[in-house]
């Protein structure tokens, strides 16, 4: 027996000095100074580590060091880093994800902190601020802002004797110019939708049903709401470019669409200022996305903005990270920002500075008219833990009509059925 | 054997003589040393392997989202969920035909390809490092290149149908045609192992062996099918086996060509558990998902390897 016990000691033993080595490593983020974890690479990386040298060169005693985390998996990795106690004194967080974040108990309330003067927090557009904001709490600080609009090849508008949009234009316009710009012969599509059934393809007909004067859940968020004819208008205007004109690529993979314009291929792509600096070979303009006659809902869009988020590490250090995050969005630096990246400014006070949208401009042709649509970004998605479950909902729905599985009002009718399950059922 | 092992029991029954205090203590400095070699591995597989293993187990019991600590104990109710849930009896059926097309088909790829380059040609190598290739090939690239070559409307295989006069295919588009797409790509991809692991094993067959069955007037086909084949069994009870597991745990190629879909149609269990964990936060319902699999692929391994002694030729 002692035999046994010699040896079990010894294992357990060296299982202890193992977890304990493991967790010294994990613990290292106890010293002085902030960790942040964020996902940015090319011309953002190289504009926010300047900006993170500016900060470390002025606050020696609250330097902020930065950990590359690819944007898409932050949430998982912060849940592990928060179940193991070593999370990050500031994260990078999807706005999508902002209900969930709100649930994370070390996750830092800052509706003081951006009441604070100087802050001016009415100076982040409304789209930011919603997002930014679970029941009535805010859980983070603007990082990004997009939002959606129609960018379009002038060669091929031209070869098609097509006038170019104008910001009056209507959806019937839209799925007029998409049908004269569709030639299968050359492979030439009017217009792209991307239908993998993620969010992706489901913020998209959100954008056009605003427009089209709906709403996605009551204002209550206890019920569907899009099961309306504005649902119907939204989503007929979609299958019948899909399926009747057949002048819409439908793209399941999410990432072809923008090879094809840039090749010439495509002539419309509802889309976001990410994507411009794909099309150098392309000449294209930016135009607001269509409005639906006939309807109040003017000229809309969707934005999907992202936020900072504070993790708890104690008081001086979430007061470190306040301060630090309150300097790197306040206007010099959004400035910075937005010049060397092409980034949309996260404050709306940008629009009016002077020069600001011209040197935008030079740097990313278009950019100033996503900048402008800013201002028709007036509703935001639910916010609740529940709506990725609605977005998978939405997504399949949107996909079966576009690739002519299901009629647009029994496809609505099911899934406003579904929606109001996984709302009752928490 | 039976006696020795009596004989020993009744030696141990005695008093310690000195002979036997001392072969304990050579016995005990040995057991030592043992474990002080294996202690670092078994410590890296109980972090790795046992404490997620055990975790999920008990994650598959709770209403578990990972963000709060509020965990409540949710009894089978995870469990109960799968069998109602319209998109796991999708994603096991996905799961299902994938395997079992995908299985036998990277074999047979796999096997034709080993035969036809086990043999002293020119560029030999040439061929045997093209063949490889496809293993070495990042998934994601792997993905790209076929997503191109399937494009509905720019793909290289719609362009090769039209010339022989099939009409334009919609490929991923389409939910009855996209898992094939993906089970073409991932053959493509794992041929690279197979025919490694059958040439070696081809390589491995004595030429003694075919020579008699020449001697005694075998064709090609009766050598091939009497003595190669049979001698290729472990090889191929082997890949049975990996490949089958691999094949139950599709992800890859899924999440980066079609993210399950159009409408669930490639959705599988590996990917669709995913889903659950990582966009809607039921880790409970993910972990539960997650042990019917691991359920599942132990009970198929096992019915493997038992119905693989019945046909798998050892050469002792």
């Amino acid at each position: 027996m002692r035999r046994h016990w010699l040896s079990t000691g010894m294992a357990a033993a060296l299982v202890a000095f193992g977890l304990a080595a493991c967790g010294s490593g994990g613990g290292s983020s106890a010293s002085t100074g902030l960790q942040i974890w964020e996902g940015y690479t090319g011309a953002e990386a190289t504009a926010f580590k300047h900006l993170l040298s500016e900060w470390n060169a002025a606050h020696p005693s609250e330097k902020v060091t930065y950990l590359f985390v690819n944007n898409d998996n932050s949430l998982p990795k912060l849940l592990t880093a928060v179940r193991g106690g070593s999370q990050p004194d500031i994260a990078y967080v999807y706005g999508s994800w902002a209900p969930n974040v709100a649930q994370i108990p070390q996750v830092v309330n800052l509706t003081q902190v951006v009441q604070r003067s100087g802050v001016n927090w009415t100076d982040f557009w409304v789209g930011e601020r919603d997002v930014a904001t679970v029941k009535g709490k805010v859980i983070g600080i603007p990082a990004l802002v997009d939002n959606l609009a129609v960018v379009y090849n002038k060669a091929l508008f031209a070869q098609a004797g097509l006038s170019p949009p104008t910001p009056n234009w209507t959806w019937t316009q839209f799925m007029a110019d998409a049908k004269k710009l569709t030639n299968p012969a050359k492979k030439q599509f009017g217009t792209a939708y991307v239908t993998p059934g993620s969010e992706d393809t489901v913020w998209h007909w959100e954008a056009l049903l605003w427009e089209a004067g709906g709403q996605i859940l009551n204002s209550s968020n206890t019920q569907a709401a899009f099961n309306s004819p504005a649902g119907l208008e939204a989503l007929n205007t979609i299958r019948t470019m899909a399926v009747t004109d057949k002048s819409m690529y439908l793209d399941p993979t999410d990432s072809e669409y923008a090879n094809l314009f840039n090749s010439g291929k495509i002539g419309m792509l509802v889309t976001g200022p990410w994507d411009l600096s794909g099309f150098p070979n392309v000449h294209y303009g930016v135009q607001v996305m269509p409005s639906f006659a006939g309807t109040n809902g003017g000229h809309q869009t969707i934005s999907g903005p992202d936020n900072w988020v504070i993790f708890n590490n104690g008081a001086s250090r979430v007061a470190a990270a306040e301060q630090f995050l309150l300097w790197m969005t306040a206007e010099p630096q959004d400035t910075y920002f937005s010049l060397h990246t092409g980034d949309l400014p996260i404050r709306a006070s940008q629009e009016h500075a002077s020069g600001f949208l011209q040197q935008m401009n030079t740097a990313l042709p278009g950019v100033d008219t996503f900048v402008s649509n800013l201002n028709n970004v007036k509703q935001a998605r639910p916010q609740l833990a529940t709506y990725p479950k609605i977005s998978q909902i939405l997504g399949t729905m949107i996909v079966s009509v576009l690739l002519g599985k299901s009629q647009p009002q029994a496809a609505l009718a099911s899934a406003a059925q579904q929606v109001n399950q996984a709302l009752a059922s928490g | 054997m039976l006696a020795p092992v009596a004989a020993l029991r009744r030696q141990r029954r005695q008093p310690a003589t000195r002979a036997t205090r001392h072969r304990d203590r050579v016995r005990a400095s040995e057991q030592i040393a043992g474990w002080s070699f294996v202690t670092p591995g078994v410590v890296i597989i109980m972090l790795f392997g046992i404490v997620p293993i055990v975790w999920s187990a008990v994650m598959s019991f709770q209403q578990n989202n990972l963000l709060t600590g509020n965990t409540p104990f949710v009894g089978v109710s995870n469990y109960r969920q799968m069998v109602h849930d319209p998109i796991v009896a999708q994603a096991i059926s996905n799961t299902l035909v994938y395997t079992a097309l995908f299985v036998p088909g990277t074999m047979l790829v796999g096997l034709f390809l080993a035969v036809a380059m086990n043999r002293q040609i020119r560029f030999i190598s040439v061929y045997r490092t093209a063949a490889y290739a496809t293993m070495a090939i990042s998934t994601i690239s792997e993905a790209l290149v076929f997503i191109w070559l399937f494009d509905p409307s720019y793909g290289i295989v719609n362009y090769l149908f039209s010339l022989v006069g099939i009409g334009q295919q919609p490929f991923l588009n389409s939910t009855s045609e996209a898992l094939y797409v993906i089970i073409i790509m991932t053959i493509w991809g794992w041929t690279g192992f197979a025919v490694v692991i059958y040439l070696a094993a081809l390589q491995g067959i004595p030429k003694t062996l075919l020579e008699a069955a020449a001697i005694d007037g075998a064709g090609r086909w009766a050598t091939f099918r009497r003595v190669t084949l049979p001698l290729l069994s472990p090889a191929s009870l082997f890949l049975l086996v990996w490949l089958t597991i691999n094949a139950l745990q599709l992800f890859d190629e899924v999440y980066l060509s079609t993210a399950g879909g159009p409408l669930n149609s490639t959705s599988v269990l590996v990917y669709y558990l995913y889903e659950q964990a990582f966009t809607n936060f039921n880790f409970g319902y993910a972990s539960a998902i997650a042990y019917f699999l691991f359920v599942v692929i132990i009970i198929v391994t096992a019915v493997q390897f038992w119905g693989g002694r019945r046909f798998v030729h050892y050469r002792s």
